[in-house]
Order: structure tokens, then sequence, then C-alpha cells
């Protein structure tokens, strides 16, 4: 397939087939998540609270999506924003407010802060130079809550969050179904707007710097201007994918701030297939599924063949479980196309 | 005539090296001129150096009368100096109507709207099929500029050019790698700039800038050789001596 695409060019023939543009079926992965999320809480009764870390965790991948896939910004910090949402609604909830949807906007607010602070900082550096930075603001970030142990809990956690009922109608049941229900919804509206912001003239223009900042700068744009802008996006998607986590599950730990779940963002982004923003919810689900399954199935073991099942991915599905779908569909209708990462979504 | 790109003392060293060395030259509105000279002559340096992407070792640069010499190349081409690259500089993973919808959306700054819609921004659907149109390039609107042929790569870098509504127009070697039967269509678009803009071309194929140009500036050596109108130049002694007749051998 990628063989017609680069030989495709030059014949007027060609051309024309190529102009053809492929129907757009992106706007039917919101709903579908909604939907799926719904069955899925029919279907497995007994695991809303796995199903709630994991619809709160895609969120925040998500936020991971709009950064590396629409800007190319390789980060491992994405914790940070994360983190911070997450104690910021956490601090609010046992000291403020208890509305669940205003501790939401209290985390976006805070993680769309600390990104635009530290964005601003380091969106200069590129590449390996970033990386190295990003990891520092997690590190940072990190020790600061560890030692405000009066407003944190430091390494015992913050604990005592208790929400309100969603709407002042739908209280927080110890099964988890409005958790479940409340984070599935909160990750389906984040799907959506997140699709409209990569398709505005702004996610034009990140995708433009994602590919060459300098040709934007001929342009007559301001590359930083854009990645330091969508930075801070994601890092109010990354933000309320945190408080989303504190209001769930009534805690929040050290862990929600660590370069290791940095860095399983990053993991389960691209097992998921970036640029696309639905990737990072079949990412999410796939490793998070895959990780319960196998971590009870053989709880000495499981971690290696967590491994085998990245490799795998990563070996034989080239652009994550996303482009081996758009690749099986494709096959299936007999529409030639290029999967293009970074896409309009 | 308003003088729009005035160029006074230019000079560029690199380390001990001297690749432009007191360049003075400058456009009126509606000139069209020929940026010419052998191969390693400076041209491409005295290219980036005006439009920004080289910062200049001394000398002045105006543009329609204000001092940018300090500015960026981003802050210059927002006031109106637009060039295009001599090797195709596009994005790879976009179509071409998202190259014209970018650089359209730049032009008017409108890049910063998060929650708009490209598809809907009103106006624009017809700005960009005129764009493409006029180059030809209707039928490969939707096609990735990855896989377009180069002489449609270099089409679209001109019609990116034209689109963003240049004062001063710098085109760096705009037919090399376009086929012959297309390098007329570059022309026509160009005769049909408003007049009131200048535009700089950089051309190794003397055919071309005897059809395009009204005037000559010649470089050797990163100095200018001389400048004058296309007839007084071509006749010029040391033009034939240092540039056409390398070039004849080439031919």
């Amino acid at each position: 397939m990628s063989a017609t695409m680069t030989d495709a060019a030059p014949t007027n023939h060609s051309a024309a087939r190529l102009a053809s543009p492929r129907r757009d079926l992106s706007w039917t992965a919101a709903p579908l998540v909604g939907l799926l999320g719904l069955a899925a809480f029919w279907v497995f009764p007994e695991d809303l609270g796995l199903m709630t870390r994991i619809a709160a965790a895609a969120l925040y991948v998500l936020s991971l999506d709009l950064v590396l896939g629409y800007c190319g910004i390789a980060t491992l910090g994405q914790a940070a924003m994360f983190g911070t949402g997450a104690y910021a609604a956490g601090i609010a909830a046992v000291h403020l407010v208890n509305d669940p949807l205003i501790l939401l906007v209290i985390g976006g607010v805070a993680g769309g802060a600390i990104a635009l602070a530290t964005g601003a900082l380091i969106l200069h550096a590129r590449g390996l130079t970033l990386l190295m930075l990003t990891i520092a603001v997690t590190q940072i970030v990190q020790e600061v809550a560890n030692k405000a142990r009066d407003w944190t809990g430091g390494s015992d956690g913050l604990s005592g969050v208790d929400p309100a009922p969603v709407f002042g109608l739908f209280r927080f049941d110890m099964v988890g179904r409005t958790s479940y229900l409340f984070a599935l919804a909160v990750l389906v509206v984040g799907m959506l707007v997140a699709r409209r912001i990569v398709r505005s003239p702004f996610g034009l223009a990140c995708r433009g710097v994602k590919e060459d900042p300098v040709r934007v700068a001929a342009l007559g744009g301001s590359p930083r201007a854009y990645l330091v802008t969508m930075y801070a996006v994601a890092g109010m998607f990354a933000g309320v994918a945190g408080a989303l986590t504190a209001v769930s599950s009534g805690i929040v730990g050290l862990d929600s701030v660590s370069f290791s779940w940095s860095a399983e963002a990053l993991v389960m982004l691209v097992l998921g297939g970036t640029g696309r923003l639905y990737g990072a919810v079949i990412g999410t689900v796939a490793f998070m599924a895959a990780h319960h399954i196998l971590a009870a199935t053989d709880p000495f073991h499981w971690m290696a063949f967590i491994g085998l099942f990245l490799m795998g991915v990563v070996l034989f599905l080239p652009g994550g479980i996303a482009a081996g779908l758009e690749r099986l569909r494709d096959r299936l209708t007999g529409t030639k196309s290029g999967s293009a990462p970074g896409g309009r979504a | 005539m308003t003088i729009l790109l005035e160029v006074q003392g230019l000079s560029k060293n690199f380390g001990g090296l001297q690749v432009s060395s007191d360049i003075t030259m400058s456009l009126k509105a509606g000139d069209r001129c020929a940026l010419i000279g052998p191969n390693g002559a400076g041209k491409t340096t005295f290219v980036n150096l005006v439009t920004g992407a080289l910062a200049p070792t001394a000398g002045v640069i105006r543009l329609d009368g204000r001092d940018v010499t300090r500015l960026s190349a981003a802050d210059r081409v927002r006031r109106g100096l637009i060039r295009s690259f001599q090797v195709a500089r596009l994005f790879a993973s976009m179509t071409v109507r998202e190259h014209m919808e970018l650089a359209i959306l730049q032009r008017d700054r409108r890049t910063f709207r998060l929650f708009a819609s490209v598809g809907r921004t009103r106006g624009l659907a017809a700005e960009v099929a005129e764009g493409l149109s006029l180059m030809g390039l209707e039928a490969v609107a939707e096609t990735t500029v990855g896989s377009l042929a180069y002489g449609q790569q270099r089409l679209l870098e001109i019609a990116l050019a034209l689109v963003m509504r240049p004062k001063v127009l710098i085109l760096d070697e705009p037919a090399a790698g376009v086929p012959h039967s297309e390098s007329q269509r570059i022309l026509d678009a160009i005769d049909r700039l408003p007049k009131d803009l200048a535009v700089l071309m950089i051309e190794h194929d003397m055919d071309l800038v005897a059809r395009f140009a009204s005037t000559i500036v010649v470089l050797a050596q990163g100095k200018l050789l001389c400048s004058g109108t296309t007839r007084e130049v071509l006749a010029d002694p040391r033009v034939r001596e240092v540039y056409l007749g390398s070039r004849a051998h080439a031919h």
C-alpha cells in the first residue's frame, strides 16, 4: 500500500484517484467509545473500579497525544500535569468545595497553569534535551508534593476526597456505578473537545510545526507560541484526568506525578497509535486490560507477558493498534489510503 | 515609485570567510528583478540575509521604509517579505489543500482559533480553490504532499508564496525541477500579480530571466558585480566573462 502512495503522483490518472477523499469516519470515535463504555457497564459489573481507572487514564493518554501526536513534542513529563490536577482537585475537595464538576475545572486549570509555566521555560529545546527537561519538571513537582505533607499527605497520599453528588443528583455509590459513568462521560466529552481542537486552524498550525517549524516561521507563524499553547491545552486535559482520578477514587498518591506514570502514558499511546486521538483510548484499554488480566492469572510473571505483548505490537503493528485496524478496514473495504498519523483525526 | 526593499552595505562573514560583502541594492514597487551569478556567488546567502534566516555581520535592510535588520524571519514575513524555497520545503504528511489553508489562515492571523473549524472558515475554500487553479493543482488538492511529483511540489511552493499577499516576493529558482511546459505557468502567475509589488527571482535559466526580468543584479564571489536593465547587464562584458561564459559550457 505504501508503494502505491509513493508511486502514485506523477500521472494524472492516479492523482485523480487519490483526489477522491476517503470517507471520514473519525467523528464516530467518541460516540463509539460512549456506546462500548455503556455496554461494558452491563457486561462487566464487577470491574467498574478498573474501568473507571481506564476511562480517566484514557483522557490522560489523550492529552499526551495532543502534544506528541499533533505537535511532535517528545515528553516524559505528562504526569506532572496529571498529578498537579489531581492534587489541586484533591486539596480543593478537602478544604474548599466538593462539587465534582468544579473539582474537574480546578484540576484542569491547575494542569494548564503548570504546563503553561513550565512549557514556556523548556519548549525552546527539542529532542533529547527537551525529554530530559520534561523528566526534570516531573521530578520537581513530585518532590514538592512529597515535601508539602501538610497539604498533600506526602508519601501517605491525600485521602478524604468526598465529592458531592453529580449535578446534586447522582451520588458516588460504593459499587462505583456513578464514578464509572461520570468518568466515561468526561472521557467522551474530552474526545469531542480534543477532536474539535485538532481540526481547528490552531490544530492545523500545530501539525505544521510538528513537520517543519522553520517552514511555519516562513509562513509568518511563531512555532514556539503554538507549542506552548498546545502544551498548556494538553496540560488542562491531563489536569482534568488527574482530577477525575481524585474524584472517582477518593485518594491522590505520589505515584500520580511519577516518572513511571509518564512513561506508561507514552507506552499506552504508542501501543494504540499516535496522532489519531482514538488511538490513545484503544492503547489505554489494551494496556490496562492486559495488565489486569495478566496480573490476575500469573502474579509472578505478568510483567514479562506485558513486555512480550508490547514487543508483538511494535514489531507486527507499526503505527499501533489503531493503524492495524485501519489497514484491516482498508483491506476489507478495498479502499486504498495512506494512514496519516498526525492527521485530522 | 516607492522603494519597497532597500539593502545597504550588507555583509556576512563565517569566521574569516566573507560570503557576502558590501552588497547594496533596492527594489521599487513593480520591479521584476533577476538575481544571477555563477554557482557559489552567494545568491542563496544573500536571500537568507534578506529574509532573516541569517543575521548579517554588517549592513541595513529596509522593508517598505522600515528597518527590519533586527527582526526575525517570521516578523519580516508578517510585513510582506515572502520567499519560496529553492528546494520545495513542505509538510510531507499534509495535503495540498491543508498547505493552502494553513498559509491563508496564518496570513490572516486566524491560527489561534482553537474551537473554530477549518472546513467552515468563511471564504477559505473559495480562496484555496482560486490559489490552486492558478498553479493547476486542483486535481491534487487532497493528495498528501509526500506523494506529489516534485514539479507539483514546486508549483505548490509558488502558490503558497503568492497566497501570502507579498509586498516583496523572493523566488529562489522557482522553475528548477519544474517541467518546461509548467514553467510558463509560473511566469503567467507572476505576470498576473498586482503591479505594485516587487519580485526578485534567483534564476540560472537565462531564457527564463530574459522573459521575466526588467532589471538584473549580478553577484560574483559575494560581491555586487553590476546591476541595471536586462539589456544593459546582458551586454556587459564582465557579466559575459564571469557568468555567461561559464554557463555556456555547462549547457
